[in-house]
């Protein structure tokens, strides 16, 4: 009975739906204009050859050839190396030093508004300045680091300008800028977990870590997961600050994935390369958002 | 078990008082209710027992031992909540468990007295479930399971009922009083429900602005309200307190300016003073030509008696009638009031006159 009911669209059901689609038609359309549109370019740009500085050579179909091509790419190679590994290192990086700021955030301070500015801070700044401001702290003459190194009466270091140390200073300024973002996220997590929980565990006899890795940890996990989606996605795109910072250098040791592929079409002008590169950087995101979506459509609160 | 000596205990948050020096010496095994309304220190009073408030001044000794600087966990004290703050990612055996487990006992004695408490409480069928698929009864005999597992010298309950319905909240009353019966151990328990603080205690305290109103039996506090407050906030309905005057031969006192009523002996006490005048609704009955007239404003039949808002001269008074009484809403009857029953308060004060 209720059924037939359900499925039997009475004239105002119709003109609501009809309504609803005419409310979305515009945000529908901005997006496929901003969004659909060049993703249908960019998977058709991957399958032509597409090189502005040959233009005599035209835009023919190549099929999977810029594809081939980039299993056999040393520089691709690094490039996804060297991502993995800020990811590897950035991501775990910010949730520890976030959760650390969030536990901070979430003391009972009688002023509030500067630890709060101090986290937002970070996290408002735009990336290129933040990695502007890396930059700066590890410049050889005048840069913090080394002033501080010569203030221990120790060597300077060739921070940007050496590869280990390179990849060390990215990281550092990459967990800088993100970690505050977690901080966020694990904050408004924190605030949702009960006072009283703290305090029976008190009565009851547990220490402060006891309550830290039994009640704090467990009832954080979902926001801990979902700060850890969505540093990896942001990860896998890292772009801006090693970019500001060292431009991928010294050679090609701190080139990400998402700066090799704007090198091949920005600086080599190599469109269907670069077009195949960000199809499977696109593949490599879209795996993990279905993961994050798949996990976020169970109850996260139930384990 | 160990009793509970509380002497000038005063509680500051900066600059601002909330306890002002409160006495109380609780016995061995003797269940207190703290009772007031909101805002009149009781939950900050349990707290500081508990040792999640810290205190201003005074002592409070827990046994033979003075607790002020000791951490919740050396109080050997069990707490239940109001939210019954029960982790939603543990099961039951779990959550009974926990302050054995932190406390660092075995597997095996965890298991035991878990199970032990478990039957106590009728919850064995639920340990393995978690919190949230348990309804709201369930979970307060939960926690309560998390008290009595630890065994403990005191057990302090903050406002443990009010989050149930009024039939669940009766049945609970029973069950922790059967525990208390069962384990003799000193419970203080904080409630805002009169009814509860009656039902349960040996002793109310009755709590106003931080500081103690009434010590004593619920029969004490009932008979022997100490001040208005005392008497208004105990019992339901609350007790008739209207203004009058006793004569200055005291054989008769005036209700408001109007109805002169003859007055006991016992008021000679008062005698050519203004007074409050307080009388609970059972000490008003109906009586023949010779009563005091009066006009019935309103009528609210319980079933096994009802009530009946009154309307003497320029006073209003709620009585508690038989339910046959014929009463109804704009009628004159005559009323017997039951003068010898009634207590006397000063009008400046608030407090009874003795």
């Amino acid at each position: 009975m209720s059924d037939a009911i359900r499925h039997r669209l009475t004239p105002l059901e119709k003109s609501e739906r009809r309504l609803g689609f005419a409310m979305l038609a515009p945000a529908f359309l901005l997006l496929a204009a901003v969004v659909l549109y060049p993703i249908a370019e960019l998977i058709r740009n991957s399958f032509h050859f597409n090189h502005l500085a040959q233009p005599w050579m035209g835009t023919p179909f190549v099929g999977f050839e810029n594809y081939v091509k980039a299993l056999g790419d040393d520089r691709f190679h690094e490039a996804v190396l060297h991502t993995v590994l800020y990811i590897l290192v950035t991501v775990p990086g910010a949730v520890v030093i976030g959760l650390g700021l969030a536990l901070l955030a979430n003391q009972p301070f009688r002023v509030k508004w500067p630890v709060r500015l101090g986290l937002l801070l970070p996290w408002a700044l735009p990336l290129v300045f933040a990695g502007l401001i890396f930059r700066w702290f590890f410049e050889y003459n005048q840069g913090i680091a080394n002033a501080m190194l010569r203030g221990l009466g120790l060597e300077p270091l060739n921070w940007l300008t050496s590869p280990g140390l390179a990849f060390f200073a990215i990281c550092l300024a990459i967990i800088w800028k993100s970690s505050s973002f977690v901080a966020l996220v694990l904050l408004a997590g924190l605030q949702t977990i009960p006072k009283s929980f703290y305090e029976a565990a008190e009565v009851d006899g547990a220490t402060k870590w006891q309550q830290f890795r039994e009640i704090t940890l467990p009832m954080l996990r979902p926001a801990i997961f979902v700060a850890l989606i969505f540093r990896t996605i942001t990860a896998i795109q890292t772009f801006d600050i090693p970019y500001a910072m060292t431009n991928g250098g010294p050679g090609n040791s701190t080139e990400t994935l998402a700066m090799y592929i704007h090198k091949t079409t920005v600086d080599f002008l190599d469109l269907g390369y670069g077009s195949a590169l960000a199809v499977l950087m696109f593949i490599v995101s879209a795996v993990i958002t279905s993961l994050y979506l798949r996990h976020t459509r169970r109850d996260p609160g139930r384990h | 078990m160990a009793g509970i000596e509380i002497a000038k205990v005063v509680k500051a948050y900066g600059s601002v008082p909330v306890i002002h020096g409160i006495d109380l010496s609780v016995r061995d095994g003797e269940f207190v209710v703290l009772v007031g309304p909101s805002g009149c220190g009781k939950s900050t009073l349990l707290r500081m027992i508990a040792g999640l408030e810290s205190v201003t001044g005074g002592t409070i000794r827990i046994g033979d031992r003075v607790v002020n600087d000791l951490p919740p966990r050396d109080r050997d004290i069990a707490m239940v909540f109001q939210d019954y703050a029960l982790y939603p990612h543990r099961t039951v055996a779990e959550n009974v468990g926990f302050g054995l487990r932190m406390r660092g006992a075995d597997a095996m004695t965890i298991e035991k007295k878990v199970k032990e408490a478990a039957e106590i409480l009728q919850i064995t069928h639920l340990l393995d479930r978690k919190p949230g698929q348990l309804s709201g009864g369930q979970r307060q005999r939960v926690a309560m399971g998390r008290a009595i597992v630890r065994d403990p010298k005191v057990f302090l309950f903050d406002e443990p009922l009010s989050n149930l319905d009024a039939q669940l909240r009766a049945e609970m009353r029973v069950e922790i009083k059967k525990l208390h019966q069962r384990f003799g151990t000193t419970i203080i328990y904080v409630t805002h429900d009169q009814v509860e603080a009656m039902t349960l205690a040996d002793r109310i305290a009755i709590l106003k602005a931080g500081h103690v109103e009434q010590f004593a039996t619920p029969d004490e506090v009932y008979r022997r309200p100490r001040s208005t407050f005392v008497a208004r906030f105990i019992g339901s309905p609350s007790m008739n307190i209207v203004p009058a005057r006793i004569a200055p031969d005291a054989t008769t006192i005036t209700l408001d300016g109007d109805a002169a009523v003859p007055a006991p002996a016992s008021f000679a006490r008062a005698r050519g003073r203004d007074v409050l005048l307080g009388l609970r609704a059972e000490h008003l009955g109906l009586a023949g030509p010779d009563g005091v007239p009066a006009r019935t404003v309103i009528v609210e039949p319980l079933g096994s008696d009802t009530l009946a808002l009154m309307q003497i001269g320029r006073v209003e008074m709620t009585g508690r009638f038989p339910p046959a009484a014929p009463l109804r809403a704009g009628g004159d009857v005559t009323l017997r009031l039951d003068l010898e029953q009634a207590h006397l308060f000063d009008p400046e004060t608030g407090l009874a006159i003795v």
